[in-house]
């Protein structure tokens, strides 16, 4: 996005219509901070098995459809045409994938209806075929309105979505691969390529569970990186209820059985690392969560 | 929309599913008649319906309901022709196992 930005005001910087288009998508990143507006921010796209849409509720009555606590709305799936029923304005198809059975809609396209060149294919039941389309829910009934449907030719592309669907669920409820948070001496680095997955998978990580994601790992790489002492006082003071204004040392140290000493010079490396900040003085701590 | 899963599973784990319905992926590798032996991790006798078309050696998808004796009565069936990759479809039998909750209904 950065990189774009320069590239048109260095090179096309007369061409005011390229700019308006990088602005307009800088203000749509904002509202979704903001989350009063209905963001884009949510639109990534996600691999899914069936049962999980089957399954996925709204956490209350209005709000959108969460897999994951993780707000869905674009999905990819993998399945087989179990019945095609057309109709005037779209073709619903019955996909089965082996996990559950979902309703997809392909509307029809009134104005290329007439041009034999651009009508969509059907699908012949059985056949596999793989879908892009947004999960929609219809007086209690969920349906994939497709914005693009085409058959399967390699049929490794099942098994592979299926374990695709599986590792983006993983990413998502526990954290990425384990190489990545552990990831060397680089743990700042290790950090922020974790955060980078979870905005690919989670959209910017509006949802709650992207954020906490991507919080554990990151601070949990800045800490692997400290001593015994470090890591100890950084694990107290996560579970101990600190409120906004953390801890003072002499709790710490209380708490803990340790010096003064130890205490500062332990909460010393856990700042260096940014993993702690200083609140109300220079006393007391909490953990930078972000 | 109906809470039916129809689970993928391979030889060893036919005894799990007797009297239900299955996904089988594997390669054939014998046709008698209306009886073809398929390779799912271990061998499967599958008991094939009237529109079967399958040929040795391609791979085939079947759905099928488990008899008690492990064998598989066909309801549909699909050939894959030679470029399946079967590890992979082991691997995913095995995590959607491990995972139940994306994959099946208890």
């Amino acid at each position: 996005m950065a990189s774009y930005g320069g590239y048109t005001r260095t090179g096309y910087g007369a061409q005011g219509g390229e700019e308006g288009g990088g602005f307009m998508g800088g203000s749509q990143q904002q509202g979704s901070q903001g989350g009063a507006t209905k963001s884009h921010a949510d639109d990534s796209l996600r691999p899914v098995t069936i049962k999980q849409l089957v399954d996925c509720k709204e956490a209350y009555p209005g709000a959108d459809l969460a897999i994951d606590g993780l707000p869905v709305t674009q999905v990819t799936l993998v399945g087989q045409v179990r019945s095609v029923n057309p109709q005037t304005t779209n073709v619903t198809y019955r996909i089965d994938d082996g996990t559950g059975v979902i309703d997809v809609k392909k509307w029809v396209d009134a104005e290329k209806a007439d041009d034999p060149d651009h009508t969509d294919p059907r699908f012949a039941p059985d056949t596999y075929v793989r879908v892009w389309g947004r999960l929609t829910s219809f007086n209690g009934r969920k349906h994939v309105g497709a914005h693009c449907i085409r058959a399967v030719t390699d049929f490794n592309e099942v098994n592979y979505h299926m374990l695709e669907a599986t590792y983006v669920h993983l990413c998502l409820t526990k954290g990425g691969p384990p190489g990545q948070q552990q990831g060397g001496g680089g743990n700042a680095a290790g950090g922020d390529a974790m955060f980078v997955d979870q905005a690919g998978y989670g959209g910017g990580g509006t949802g709650a569970g992207g954020n906490a994601g991507g919080f554990g790992s990151g601070s949990m790489a800045a800490v692997a990186a400290c001593s015994k002492n470090a890591k100890n006082v950084f694990n107290f003071m996560a579970n101990s209820p600190g409120g906004n204004e953390g801890l003072h040392i002499n709790f710490i140290a209380s708490g803990m059985g340790m010096s003064i000493r130890d205490v500062l010079s332990a909460v010393d490396e856990l700042m260096g690392q940014g993993a702690l900040y200083n609140t109300v003085d220079d006393e007391t701590f909490a953990i930078l969560d972000y | 929309m109906e809470a039916i899963s129809t689970p993928r599973v391979t030889c060893a784990y036919l005894n799990s599913y007797v009297g239900k319905n299955v996904i089988v992926v594997g390669k054939v590798i014998q046709l008698r008649g209306d009886e073809a032996l398929i390779d799912a991790d271990g061998n499967i006798t599958a008991h094939l319906n009237r529109e079967a078309h399958l040929a040795a050696g391609n791979g085939v998808q079947i759905i099928g309901k488990v008899n008690p004796d492990l064998s598989v009565k066909v309801l549909s069936s699909i050939d894959l022709g030679t470029g399946v990759d079967y590890s992979l479809a082991n691997a995913v039998v095995e995590i959607s196992h491990q995972h139940r909750e994306l994959f099946a209904y208890d």
